[in-house]
């Protein structure tokens, strides 16, 4: 196990410190206590398991066919551009506030990201707790490079352009226009079934118009398909000693309850905020909305 | 371009690790050690979550490996008490570009820090992220979690350790006053909470933010003291509540994502989910909002509060008499 780490760590810095590149036989030669004793064949067996092993860790080694009087060898290189971070050039002060970042978001990744930007991980008295799901870094990538996505949900195959990812309320979004359905979609990235597949960059532009604000309703009750339409509800008794959430009010009864009008285009999100008052909040009308909300108590009280 | 496949190297993991990972290690390691130049051994195996023997094991076996060549290049390591020494050749000095999963969780946190009270919108953490960004691309990213106004207060009295006296609503929509020492501050599922000591039961306890009606600073001034965050998934399990078992249809199978559970059972499209019971009237609300297709399977106390809850309402619409049957 040693000789492997010891074998590859010297394998690495040949490449990367050789400006043109290397031959096997360079590499034989350079490194002849690891690759210089040996068949032919199980010393490039050995090459190319070690070589397979450091691109599963990153490095991007590339590979040219020589001509000439080298012709059928291959020629090794390493792109250190593709394989160093650019310099970010970051101040003490900006990669302090990014050290304490991490530390309150407490993302295993985002620690060894911060160590490679030179940072250490701190205290903080602040901490976020973030959903972390294993499709979010390629729909990043994605965003920020204008690929086309590629997913499923809700057993259809969804073509996406992204435009944006949010994180609202405890989960993320994906906003963007939905190739296969010709208009702009919200999908929540946990309802995302399997893999995320990424298309070439460059592949869509955002539209200049683009407004998440906009695109992105605050409230989940206007998330619906059906045409925007208003409830009057009666609240009886506030929770929590305040108004919010509660649209605007309509009206202020002298025993301290409250009509007010709320958005309901997502019936299921409407009935669902509703419900959650219990006997404190009572939909007034319109009537097809009251009515499914009865429906919906008689059926669960066994009297449908 | 984005190196890796998102794989993790810091995982915590016992048993032999392979070279490859190692490798991956000390490729992070070498730079942040070469811009330091002399570092506590203590302090650096816990930054890389590694055991001292594992750091030590590395960094020597390092130590043995450079270019025949050249002379310079080779990684110089020695351990001088409690510190730890490198030279570390040019070829190893540059960091590696950040895997596509380091470099969104970065700038999540970022984002996610830009929303804590106090945070300098315009300072050090904005022109890091624009840097971040000129590398990573325009990252599209957006994080909407205003925390509620009265975290500020509630941050800055943390800060100096100094008791609040607030009002609170409980679960049960019941207002009580107290005093508390707040030690930390959190966000979980888009809501924000403080964590310290309720004077009041003289014991730890998690309040939610948007529930404080009222908070005031008290002038008394408590010690710092260490306190646990609860990793989400695990800071609402407390073991006094009941648990209730819960089935539902793929119509309530939004339950699983916005509740934490302690145990969640596909069956079919539906679900089988054990979840923690803080109040009877929360188990009401859920059942109500779950509607007829929910059931509790267990405990029998609880199985009938959805329907409770259902009678009780539908009374409110009947006494207006529109809607008699």
């Amino acid at each position: 196990m040693a000789d492997s780490l010891e074998r590859m760590t010297n394998l690495l810095a040949l490449l990367l410190s050789s400006n043109r590149g290397v031959t096997l036989a360079d590499i034989r030669n350079d490194l002849a206590d690891f690759y210089g004793d040996g068949s032919d064949e199980t010393v490039r067996a050995m090459f190319e398991r070690d070589k397979r092993k450091l691109r599963d860790i990153g490095v991007p080694i590339e590979s040219e066919v020589l001509g000439g009087g080298d012709a059928g060898r291959t020629r090794y290189t390493v792109d250190r551009r593709r394989f160093e971070l650019a310099d970010l050039d970051l101040e003490p002060d900006e990669r302090a506030a990014l050290e304490l970042a991490v530390s309150a978001a407490r993302l295993s990744n985002a620690n060894l990201g911060l160590l490679k930007l030179g940072g250490m991980r701190g205290a903080s008295m602040v901490f976020a707790n973030i959903p972390d799901l294993p499709s979010l870094p390629v729909l990043r990538e994605a965003t920020a490079r204008s690929a086309v996505v590629r997913f499923r949900y809700r057993d259809l195959d969804r073509v996406l352009h992204p435009y944006v990812l949010l994180l609202r309320e405890g989960f993320w979004y994906v906003i963007g226009f939905d190739e296969t359905r010709g208009e702009r979609r919200t999908y929540r990235v946990d309802r995302i079934e399997g893999d995320v597949v990424m298309g070439e960059a460059s592949a869509f532009e955002r539209p200049a118009d683009f407004d998440v604000r906009t695109a992105f309703p605050a409230d989940a009750r206007l998330l619906g398909d059906e045409p925007e339409t208003t409830a009057t509800v009666l609240v009886s008794t506030l929770r929590h000693g305040h108004e919010r959430d509660l649209g605007s009010v309509v009206e202020r009864r002298p025993d301290g309850s409250l009509v007010v009008e709320v958005p309901c285009a997502n019936r299921d999100a409407f009935r669902s905020w509703l419900l959650g008052w219990g006997v404190d909040a009572e939909v007034l009308g319109p009537p097809d909305v009251r009515a499914e909300v009865v429906e919906w108590l008689r059926a669960m009280a066994g009297r449908s | 371009m984005a190196a890796g496949d998102g794989g993790q190297v810091m995982s915590v993991r016992r048993g032999p690790r392979p070279a490859a990972e190692r490798l991956r290690g000390l490729l992070v390691m070498l730079p942040w050690l070469a811009e330091r130049g002399r570092v506590l051994i203590d302090e650096m195996a816990s930054q890389f979550d590694l055991s001292v023997d594992e750091l030590v094991g590395d960094l020597t076996l390092a130590a043995l490996c450079g270019l025949p060549p050249f002379q310079d290049e080779l990684i110089d390591v020695y351990f001088d008490d409690d510190y730890v020494c490198c030279d570390v050749p040019r070829v190893f000095t540059r960091p590696l570009q950040l895997t596509a999963i380091e470099g969104f969780q970065v700038l999540v946190s970022a984002r996610m820090a830009m929303q804590i009270p106090g945070a300098d919108r315009g300072g050090a953490l904005g022109r890091a992220l624009d840097k971040l960004r000129a590398v990573l691309g325009d990252d599209g990213v957006i994080v909407d979690d205003e925390p509620p106004p009265a975290t500020a207060v509630i941050t800055e009295a943390i800060r100096r350790c100094e008791r609040l006296h607030i009002g609170y609503w409980t679960q049960g929509n019941a207002r009580s006053e107290r005093d508390i020492t707040p030690y930390v501050l959190f966000t979980d599922r888009g809501n924000w909470y403080v964590k310290g000591d309720d004077h009041r039961s003289g014991e730890e306890r998690i309040f939610r933010i948007d529930r404080i009606d009222m908070c005031e600073r008290m002038g008394i001034f408590d010690d710092p003291r260490e306190v646990k965050v609860p990793e989400s998934d695990e800071w609402f399990l407390d073991d006094d509540l009941p648990v209730a078992t819960i089935e539902v249809d793929r119509t309530g199978a939004w339950v699983v994502e916005r509740y934490p559970f302690r145990r969640a059972e596909q069956r079919g499209e539906g679900w089988s989910v054990d979840l923690t019971v803080a109040t009877r009237e929360w188990l009401a609300e859920l059942m109500l909002r779950l509607g007829p297709t929910a059931r509790v399977v267990s405990p029998p106390e609880l199985a009938d509060v959805g329907t409770e809850a259902a009678r009780r309402l539908l009374a409110v619409y009947e006494a207006d008499g529109s809607d008699a049957s």
